[in-house]
């Protein structure tokens, strides 16, 4: 199993994700934000960050970056996983890989805490919890939008106790059908014991049984 | 022929603006207006090359959809355009 891990400037997560693909066994490269060859790869993290310095908007410029576009084709041709978190999330929304989009917190703050989520996919817990860190994670669409993603059973984390006035308590968001997940809680800060929370090897045992 | 334009990013009608709230917050602390509704937006100042004034106006289109603006969150508005 192969993984890559997107680096932008201002990626901040890249070393936690590649390490926590390594724990599991998993070959990981780092791929940079500008190239476009992403056919060795069996998922494809974009990680946590500030990417382009969140400029205009967080994840907006990323968007237009060759990796983010290769990334479309890489969904649309069924390669693999695509996996955004936190700023990879904002960026799964921007380019519309995802429906809806993050903004700015109800508390205007940066959010850097430890949440209870509820998981959505039965080969996880149903209560884990996992560590946050954004000031731009208020999930927001139109109702529609929001019906649609309820009637396709899109989420997949749910948080306990909304911490940033997201609608429907949507903490992370999994399109079936194309293999993307997006969320904004980091399970690659939750691996190793040292850090006090083992919660997100959930999360990378999940990917490798869906992919293996 | 190069046009600068002025465009104004704000959030849209009913998407809250927790920004907005802060600086209506301070502004009624420090009695200055009990309820200005703050809007928190963008402004950006751009230059586009285009042949006349409808080609610049759809090019400032495109580039206010695609890349000023998210169109999930938030809505623009193209202020003054002229030809320089």
């Amino acid at each position: 199993m192969k993984a890559g891990v997107v680096v932008f400037p201002g990626t901040n997560c890249d070393r936690d994700t590649k390490k926590a693909c390594e724990h599991f066994g998993w070959e990981a490269d780092y791929i940079w934000h500008d190239e476009s060859n992403l056919d060795d790869y069996d998922i494809i993290f974009l990680p946590g960050g500030f990417s382009y310095g969140d400029y205009i908007r967080a994840g907006g410029l990323a968007t237009f970056s060759p990796v983010v576009q290769a990334i479309k084709d890489y969904v649309k041709n069924k390669k693999g996983y695509v996996v955004g978190i936190c700023n990879g999330f904002q960026i799964l929304c921007e380019t519309g890989l995802l429906p809806g989009a993050l903004s700015v917190n109800d508390n205007t703050r940066f959010i850097c805490d430890v949440v209870s989520l509820a998981a959505s996919d039965d080969k996880m817990p149903e209560a884990i919890s996992l560590p946050i860190a954004h000031g731009e994670g208020r999930y927001f669409a139109e109702e529609e939008t929001l019906k649609q993603i309820q009637q396709d059973n899109m989420i997949f984390l749910e948080y306990q106790d909304n911490p940033n006035g997201s609608l429907l308590n949507i903490a992370g968001l999994i399109d079936r059908k194309n293999n993307v997940i997006g969320m904004m809680p980091h399970p690659e800060r939750a691996v190793f014991k040292e850090t006090g929370n083992t919660d997100g090897n959930y999360f990378f045992k999940l990917l490798e049984a869906k992919i293996k | 022929m190069k046009y600068k334009a002025e465009v104004k990013v704000t959030l849209k009608n009913g998407v809250r603006d927790p920004q907005g709230s802060a600086v209506d917050t301070v502004l009624r602390r420090t009695g200055l207006e009990d309820s200005a509704n703050v809007q928190v937006g963008k402004y950006f100042t751009l230059t586009v090359t285009a042949d006349n004034d409808k080609d610049a106006k759809n090019k400032l289109d495109e580039i206010c959809n695609d890349v000023l603006s998210n169109p999930v969150l938030e809505g623009y508005e193209i202020g003054r355009l002229e030809a320089v």
